[in-house]
């Protein structure tokens, strides 16, 4: 009897698990496709995490450019991820396959970029949005040459500069092109010779840093300290208090990101007594993200890096691709960086593909643009964005200062405008060079391309006046 | 093992072991769903290779550790630092320092078992949540000097380690179903050595120790020791588990071995109890299917509130499953799976209870 | 007894204390003696080229006693905020021996709810000046985030922890589960008060303090100006502290509690209502991580993620301490609070390369060590 039923359990439990694999295997088999074989696009952003507010501003900027270049449609104007149709770039539909969901860590930009490119078979990846997950794409865009990745608004240097894999674009700056030219403007307009600066101890800190060193050692300031304060740190006092006075340095730099910024600049205040606008200058976490409520309001008449887009500044293009992105996703800031740089990704790709019609892998590599004319936030060489031999684009960077609107509110608005910062700063990083870091760069005098050219912004015109 | 002699349970569970290799054995050659081979069957795989050094130390040993995965990283980011090369083609983070591949491997595995061993010893007086606590410690520690200390890792940690195999594995990113055959037998032979330890005079003086260390001590049995060795063999584990991630993600970085991560593995061996081994490869094949499927099918409809379960995300799903398993399971799903089998034996069928030598060693 | 020493020679009383076994105690007085050295007398300025191993930002305690003063008040300041936390969590675990784990997750909502109710109040938007909030103005948030917290406490500890009392590993994983599901409904749901684009996602906010904390207070040494916002910061501490103890040893209620910590069974079985016991005692621990919230979020910012660093900050506080009494909790504050600042203030500076950002590795490697020799921690009993 016991046998019996233990032949009847093993037989019924065979056939369930064969049943279950026959049902597995044919809804993953593939089906034939049509004529024009579309090409498949995912969309990486973080939904999780430190930028989980990126998730529909990045989709809503790439889909931005869809719309506008290859006659997308939108299916909610309230909310990007809901998804977009209809999209043609020439003679090629182009198929949007899945959005990531990172969380601004490596491990899930594992996952979600394997589910993305494996899983959904998609052939170009438009992002990340981190830095350290770009680091991570690029590896992986490297071993696998057939796909093709734009990056989506990554900061950091290494996968255009130490990584540059072919198969790789950006077409925006990277952390440290964001704040170009403020360390001239530190030392030309408001006259500070010596500086201290406070970092998070974090590649996004060192990149941002960097930026801001090089350029204002470059024109001969000295940076005296350098302090590090760890991510998650509870107490920021120990950190601030390494700061030199105020009577013994002309300012301070800050690359204290998001969750951090306000915590450091309430004990700074504690330690030394209300800080002077003019003696302190942020990256774009003094003025953008949520920070212009924020930081803003203590530090009108700061100056702020940028992020590679121009608020208040008006041309014909600015102002088309504003009214369009406003038109399409009202609640978007148009102006923001996420946006923004996920809108030139996808019109590279639309561009790309308008010129080689169904084209991935090697094809798509050489058929995307290496320059785009007509960028928005671009004004140099007639409004064209070039990219360098790594693939990089080297763009037009605009510094900004903190100023009270006359509605009451405190915002960026831009004041100097730095024309075609490359990712190397004259020569100042290289391949072979380490990444940012906490040593790197020096703190040397060389000649940047842009030295003595940054042209003051008044009234959102740019003017011909440099700053001297 | 004289199948007559089995259980209930022992019958059914060995059939379903069994059909369940042969599927798992012939899938790649099968042609199956690749995605599942790539990803969710060689994520369970390694997953459960590190689910199951917690669960040995947790069953066997009385202690439950949440160091497991900051040795997992551990041993990737010494193989990351040793067997990748720096220059052009190389990578950008870490020590290059270039080594043979097999040799980098060798290294990886036996410098994360020392690293186990000097931290079991200094835990080894510790217990219940004093243990926790200082396993957690040591979790921290490996946070923040993956993430701070750049000269062997740094925030993005080091990547392409994939292209640097040994020889006898050969091109993984060209024959990708070799990783999966190795994740696959490295797992056997995990769940085979845990299965034979256990059986040792080592094992069964460390269940005893598990048990009544007092008695343990007064007869002779040097307690820390135990404790010591218990916890540099599943630290041998870990690494196992870590060198597999290494190959198979290409890309380890301080983000592996911080607190969700070290949370969500002690969820996957929770999920699939605490008490029986192979709940490890059980519970890290649930929570792996969770995290894939629902974060891209998160509308649950009825309860969002424009999203997932009251607007939250897949955290709020799982922390859900997690409380309700522990809630109605403490031990898991198999410890669910066993009370189906206690609940049917009644006296009046005449089959008789489970002998105590047949049962698994729990 | 006295008979009995006094047939021991003087020298062989001496080298009895000699033992290898008081080596790592010997080990310990020694180290804390040179560190105290060298934060105090040995350390030199770093100069701008460069240091060394002997050079730190502020250069030695005697050479300039002004910085060391400072320090050590943020460090007491900050050990006052980890214990207003911490103390809430060494309740809960001394006496009903359940590790917490959702104590972070509580803060975090607590300081949300807080932020919200300010923000309703004074209705200027995102970031407040000082100037702009009265006493008033933050003593109500902190009023309306206690008790919303306690509730939230109370229904967790009687769904889910009153009908397994005594299985310690299941609780702590019943807490986990509940911190994941608190802090991911919080990213969904806060903040709510702030500007579109900046609504939900568990972005960061800060509650302010009152205006009259605004200003420097001259502490007549070394001609020492500090903040007079930390030094509520130490007073709130050093009330909280002061009144625990009147409640637990100076109440029947106190009574109570302390019994159950001693022996529970017994104490349930003279008929005492260990349930009710073991509820106002969770609750009270959750209002505690509420006010330590309502505290730091003012001093510093609340943004998600912080629930496992308080999390953290708490379980250290309490486990080097000692297992689960305020005196211990107490302890563990000041020792945590001192070392974090301490390393991150007196760590050699050897270049922009070291030391001081690595504070936190030095900090944990070291509770790790004191662990490693006081598993109960520094006060704790042998249970």
């Amino acid at each position: 009897m016991k046998t019996h039923k233990l032949r009847s359990w093993k037989a019924a439990v065979v056939l369930a698990v064969a049943a279950a694999a026959v049902a597995v295997w044919a809804t993953t088999s593939l089906a034939a496709s049509g004529a024009v074989k579309p090409v498949k696009v995912a969309i990486m952003t973080d939904c999780k995490g430190a930028f989980a507010f990126g998730y529909e501003e990045d989709i809503g900027g790439a889909q931005g450019a869809f719309a506008r270049f290859a006659g997308g449609v939108t299916k909610s104007h309230a909310k990007p991820s809901a998804g977009m149709t209809g999209i043609k770039a020439g003679q090629t539909p182009i198929q949007i396959v899945g959005y990531g969901c990172g969380n601004d860590t490596v491990p899930l930009a594992v996952t979600e970029t394997k589910r993305l490119m494996e899983k959904l078979n998609a052939d170009v990846e438009i992002g990340p949005l981190s830095g350290d997950e770009a680091v991570y794409t690029a590896n992986y865009a490297k071993a696998h040459p057939t796909k093709v990745f734009i990056i989506g608004t990554a900061g950091s240097q290494d996968p255009t500069m130490q990584i540059h894999p072919n198969n790789m674009f950006r077409y925006h700056g990277d952390g440290a092109q964001w704040n170009a030219g403020i360390g001239e403007i530190a030392y030309k307009k408001l006259g500070w010779r010596k500086a201290a600066i406070i970092e998070d101890d974090y590649s996004f800190g060192w990149t941002s840093a960097a930026g801001m060193i090089a350029d204002f050692c470059a024109v001969g300031g000295d940076i005296v300290k350098r302090v590090f304060a760890p991510l998650n740190t509870t107490d920021y006092a120990p950190f601030v208090r390494q700061l030199p006075p105020p009577n013994q340095v002309d300012g301070y730099f800050s690359t204290i990101g998001g969750t951090g910024t306000s915590a450091m600049l309430k004990a700074f205040e504690q330690a030394y007594g209300k800080p002077e606008p003019k003696q302190w200058i942020g990256n774009l976490f003094f003025g953008f993200l949520g920070a212009d409520k924020v930081v803003a309001p203590k530090f009108v008449g700061s100056y702020v890096g940028g992020f590679g887009n121009a608020p208040g500044v008006h041309t014909p293009t600015m102002d088309a691709y504003r009214a369009f992105m406003n038109k399409l996703y009202p609640k978007l800031p148009a102006d923001d960086g996420f946006v923004y740089n996920y809108y030139m990704a996808a019109w590279a790709l639309v561009q790309g593909l308008q010129k080689a019609p169904g084209a991935t892998g090697a094809k798509l590599d050489a058929a995307l643009p290496r320059a785009i004319k007509g960028a928005p936030f671009q004004l140099s060489g007639g409004g064209v964005l070039h990219l360098d031999s790594r693939r990089q684009a080297i763009q037009d960077e605009y510094q900004l200062q903190l100023v009270k609107n006359p509605d009451g509110s405190v915002g960026p608005t831009v004041v100097a405008y730095v024309p075609t910062v490359d990712q190397s700063f004259g020569g100042l990083f290289t391949p072979s060079s380490p990444p940012p870091g906490r040593t790197q760069p020096p703190c040397k005098k060389v000649v940047t391309p842009w030295q003595g050219k940054i042209q003051v912004v008044t009234n959102g015109k740019v003017t011909t006046q440099v700053i001297k | 093992m004289n199948p007559a002699s089995w259980t209930r349970r022992q019958q059914v569970e060995r059939t379903i072991a069994a059909v369940a290799l042969v599927l798992v054995i012939i899938w790649p050659a099968a042609g199956f769903s690749s995605y599942w081979t790539h990803q969710i069957l060689i994520e369970t795989f390694l997953f459960g290779i590190a689910a199951s050094s917690l669960i040995f130390l947790s069953a066997y040993g009385g202690m439950v550790s949440l160091a497991q995965t900051a040795l997992f990283g551990i041993a990737g980011i010494i193989l990351g630092n040793i067997a990748t090369k720096g220059g052009p083609g190389g990578t950008s983070k870490g020590l290059h320092l270039g080594w043979d591949p097999t040799l980098a491997l060798i290294v990886a595995i036996v410098g994360t078992t020392i690293i186990g061993l000097i931290g079991g010893a200094v835990a080894s007086r510790s217990t219940g949540i004093y243990f926790l606590m200082i396993t957690l410690t040591y979790s921290v520690i490996a946070t923040y000097t993956l993430g701070q200390v750049t000269k062997i890792s740094g925030f993005s940690g080091i990547g392409g380690i994939n292209r640097y195999t040994p020889g006898w594995i050969g091109n993984l990113l060209a024959h990708p179903n070799r990783l999966y055959y190795i994740a696959l037998g490295t797992a056997i032979v995990v769940y085979v050595l845990i299965r034979l330890v256990i059986r040792t005079p080592f094992g069964i003086s460390l269940q005893g120790v598990r048990d009544e260390p007092i008695r343990m001590s007064s007869l002779g049995y040097a307690v820390p020791l135990h404790r010591t060795l218990a916890f540099g063999f599943a630290a041998f584990i870990a690494a196992l588990a870590g060198v597999l991630y290494a190959w198979w993600a290409g890309q380890v970085a301080p983000g592996d071995v911080d607190l969700p991560q070290t949370i969500s593995l002690l969820i996957m061996a929770v999920i699939g109890g605490l008490i029986r081994i192979e709940g490890a490869w059980v519970g890290a094949f649930a929570f792996i299917i969770m995290q894939n499927y629902i974060t891209s099918n998160t509308h649950v409809p009825l309860l969002g509130f424009g999203g997932t379960l009251f607007g939250g995300s897949f955290n709020t799903i799982i922390g859900i499953i997690f409380l309700v398993i522990v809630v109605v399971s403490p031990d898991g799903l198999m410890g669910l799976w066993g009370r189906i089998f206690e609940t049917r034996h009644r006296p009046d069928t005449g089959e008789s209870p489970p002998t105590p030598a047949a049962e698994p060693a729990n | 007894m006295s008979a009995l020493s006094a047939r021991i020679p003087d020298r062989e009383r001496v080298s009895s204390w000699l033992t290898w076994r008081r080596l790592p105690v010997f080990l310990t007085f020694l180290l804390i003696a040179l560190a105290l050295a060298y934060i105090l007398f040995i350390t030199t300025v770093e100069p701008f080229t460069g240091g060394n191993w002997r050079t730190t930002t502020f250069g030695s305690a005697v050479h300039d006693p002004k910085d060391f003063l400072k320090i050590v008040l943020d460090s007491l300041t900050f050990a006052s905020a980890l214990f207003i936390v911490a103390s809430g969590f060494a309740l809960i675990f001394g006496l009903m021996r359940t590790v917490n784990m959702a104590h972070g997750a509580f803060y975090l909502l607590a300081g949300y709810i807080a932020y919200e109710v300010q923000q309703g109040m004074t209705g200027q938007g995102f970031s407040l000046d000082s100037s702009q909030v009265n006493t008033w103005e933050w003593l109500v948030p902190l009023l309306v985030a206690a008790p919303c917290i306690m509730v939230v406490g109370l229904v967790v500890q009687q769904a889910f922890l009153r009908w397994n009392q005594g299985q310690e590993l299941r609780q702590a994983l019943i807490t986990i589960a509940v911190s994941v599901i608190v802090a991911d409904q919080i990213i969904a749901h806060f903040p709510r008060n702030v500007s579109q684009g900046q609504r939900f996602g568990g972005n960061a906010v800060d509650l302010t303090w009152p205006g009259w904390t605004d200003r420097f207070v001259n502490l007549h040494v070394a001609g020492v100006q500090y903040s007079l916002a930390r030094l509520v910061v130490l007073a709130i501490g050093v009330a909280v502290g002061v009144g625990l103890w009147l409640w637990l040893y100076r109440t029947k209620t106190g009574m109570k509690i302390r019994a159950g910590v001693d022996d529970e069974q017994m104490t349930s079985a003279l008929g005492i209502n260990i349930q009710v016991t073991f509820a106002i005692t969770f609750a009270v621990g959750c209002g505690l991580a509420a006010l330590g919230a309502v505290v730091w979020a003012s001093q510093s910012n609340i943004s998600s993620g912080q629930d496992g660093q308080w999390l953290l900050n708490s379980l250290v506080v309490v486990i080097v301490g000692g297992m689960g009494s305020i005196f211990g909790a107490a302890a563990g504050a000041i020792l945590f609070g001192f070392v974090a600042n301490f390393s991150a203030s007196y760590l050699p500076t050897t270049g922009s390369d070291c030391c001081t950002q690595y504070s936190t590795i030095f900090t944990f490697v070291l509770i790790a060590f004191v662990l490693s020799f006081r598993p109960r921690g520094l006060f704790g009993r042998e249970a």
